[in-house]
């Protein structure tokens, strides 16, 4: 017991040694976040004070005018943008977890090679293909739609991995037992799912939040002022004009923050033991 | 295991095969092709064959672009990744309760947009009155620092953005690499040495290399994309002096500030085929020196 202790557990002292980096690092870390809320309330000539915090009186004013869409339609913005990145977090979740069932449980020809391609789409992110991309999906008529945007971010490499590593885990004898009851490879994966919750739900996690933050290719897919995603919006505002308040702008970006903070602390856990579950192996 | 169904395979495999090639292959087949036509903005241009590509050759912007995109890349991984070494071990001797809130707390960056992020980092830690400044510039004696218009600090501005995004993920990676160690490993080095030095080289190491892998490649790749927080911070151009110059942001300007899209489809493919032979032989020197070793790969 102790020789484990030693080893893994906290030290035995009252003041790990973790604190005194960690407390000046934290603090670093948050103070911009904390400034960040509390100029919700200031006015322009102290938000350029950033060593001031406390703001000195509580105006809710801009804060009001952006919820009402004086700058932007805030409602739709906010609704474009949950549904563009919870659609596309899920058709990802299926599309690559469909994917990586086969990857880690069948043997068939080319494995490999299709392996590889899938991993040369991490490697080569469509952020440096976007003028081909913007082109091709011209094209193909889904320029100005949600879809082109959310369909190059189903094609996610990343996914195939998580979800390759993730059916590793699972042993073959449920698969075995499956088969001999004459279940096919496709009823196969819909039994051996809800195995893997906790991964399913991280990677819906992280896709959703690299869908949350992109920018590129909303900003090429999308039609200039009338479809938004929050942070173009956000984008947008910055530096429009000095008088603009920025009060209004730090509130845009107080609520751009919310979706990913909540779904990541609802699901910290969980996420937590996927990982390394994953990484286990 | 009986006959493998082909139908069932195409149904699973499939769906995402298809958005590969329609929004990943098709496109990058198109680039190569628009890359060998002239600049239009409407129907066809004439074919030029590989004039884009000399141009490239004299372009001293994309050169600059290159260079400050690799220097960022080079810059964040050497600070991120020891970093996040030494602050998974500090994390590691608090108790497991604190450990959640401060690993929380550094994670918040990373789950914030990088528009956002690049705003609070535009007025929170430029100009004289930044906390940058006024933290750790002017107590160490220095003069205030116009960080972003000054030249030849937008990298450094750069780069310190990207670690105070991604240090708490990887941190995050790393910590929980740390956990899936077995403590036996630890246990039989034990009885060899009682340094925490030969702890860390010897098992802690090796038992991250996949998970160290896995954030160099990541962190080179998103390098590689940068883009909200460049034009967030610099409004789109290069900053002075294209001193701040990315390679996606280029991209951008030249495509759609300039409208030259035959030369920006060319700068996307020429860079590819380093960036992919550059990444699979660190991936395929991972995998070696992990078979070499053997170790703990179950």
């Amino acid at each position: 017991m102790r020789v484990e202790s030693r080893i893994s557990g906290p030290s035995s002292g009252a003041w790990p040694w973790g604190w005194w980096l960690l407390i000046p690092i934290g603090l670093v870390f948050a103070y911009p976040f904390l400034w960040m809320f509390l100029s919700i309330f200031k006015d322009n000539q102290e938000i350029f004070q950033p060593m001031s915090l406390m703001p000195t009186r509580w105006d809710l004013e801009p804060l009001r005018r952006l919820l009402s869409g004086e700058w932007f339609p805030f409602w739709r913005v906010l609704a474009l943008s949950l549904c563009m990145a919870l659609g596309q977090s899920l058709g990802a979740v299926m599309l690559t977890s469909m994917a990586g069932f086969a990857f880690a449980k069948l043997r068939f020809r080319a494995r490999a090679l299709l392996m590889l391609a899938c991993l040369c789409t991490v490697v080569l992110p469509r952020q440096m293909l976007v003028v081909p991309l913007l082109d091709w999906v011209n094209f193909i008529g889904l320029h100005g739609s949600v879809w082109g945007v959310m369909f190059p971010g189903m094609a996610s490499g990343l996914g195939i991995l998580f979800f390759t590593q993730a059916f590793r885990q699972v042993p073959d004898a449920y698969l075995e037992v499956a088969c001999i009851e004459g279940a096919t490879e496709w009823r196969a994966y819909w039994l051996l799912l809800p195995m893997l919750g906790s991964c399913l739900l991280s990677y819906g996690l992280i896709h959703f939040i690299l869908a949350w933050n992109e920018h590129l290719i909303p900003l090429v897919v999308l039609k200039g002022d009338a479809q938004q995603t929050l942070p173009l919006a956000l984008a947008s505002l910055y530096g429009s004009s000095l008088r603009f308040p920025y009060a209004a702008l730090m509130a845009g970006s107080f609520v751009a923050m919310i979706p990913p903070m909540c779904l990541f602390l609802l699901s910290y856990r969980r996420f937590r033991n996927a990982l390394s579950q994953i990484i286990l192996s | 295991m009986k006959q493998l169904r082909y139908r069932s395979l195409i149904g699973l495999l499939g769906p995402f095969f298809l958005c590969f090639v329609l929004f990943w292959l098709v496109p990058l087949i198109g680039g190569v092709r628009l890359s060998f036509y002239a600049n239009t903005l409407v129907g066809e241009g004439s074919f030029v064959g590989f004039d884009h590509y000399r141009a490239l050759l004299d372009d001293a912007r994309y050169f600059k672009a290159i260079r400050n995109t690799s220097i960022y890349a080079l810059g964040s991984l050497l600070c991120i990744l020891p970093l996040s070494l030494v602050l998974a071990h500090a994390l590691q001797s608090l108790a497991s309760r604190w450990r959640s809130v401060i690993q929380f707390v550094l994670l918040v960056p990373g789950l914030t947009p990088p528009a956002v992020l690049a705003l609070l980092f535009l007025l929170v830690f430029h100009g004289r009155a930044g906390l940058l400044n006024q933290w750790f510039v002017m107590p160490l004696g220095g003069q205030p620092i116009n960080w972003l218009k000054d030249p030849d600090v937008i990298l450094a501005a750069l780069v310190l953005q990207c670690i105070w995004r991604w240090l708490g993920f990887i941190t995050f990676f790393v910590h929980s690499g740390m956990q899936a160690i077995p403590s036996m490993y630890y246990e039989a080095l034990q009885i060899e040495s009682r340094h925490a030095w030969h702890r860390f080289w010897w098992v802690t190491l090796p038992g991250l290399r996949h998970v160290l892998l896995f954030c160099l490649i990541y962190l080179i790749v998103d390098a590689f994309a940068l883009f909200s927080g460049a034009y967030v911070l610099l409004g789109g151009s290069g900053g002075t002096a294209d001193a701040g110059l990315m390679l996606v942001s280029y991209l951008y300007q030249s495509a759609l500030t300039f409208g030259r899209f035959g030369s920006a489809a060319a700068m996307g493919i020429a860079i590819a085929p380093c960036l992919l032979g550059i990444l699979g032989l660190m991936a395929w020197f991972g995998s070696k020196y992990s078979q070499q070793t053997g170790g703990s790969k179950a």
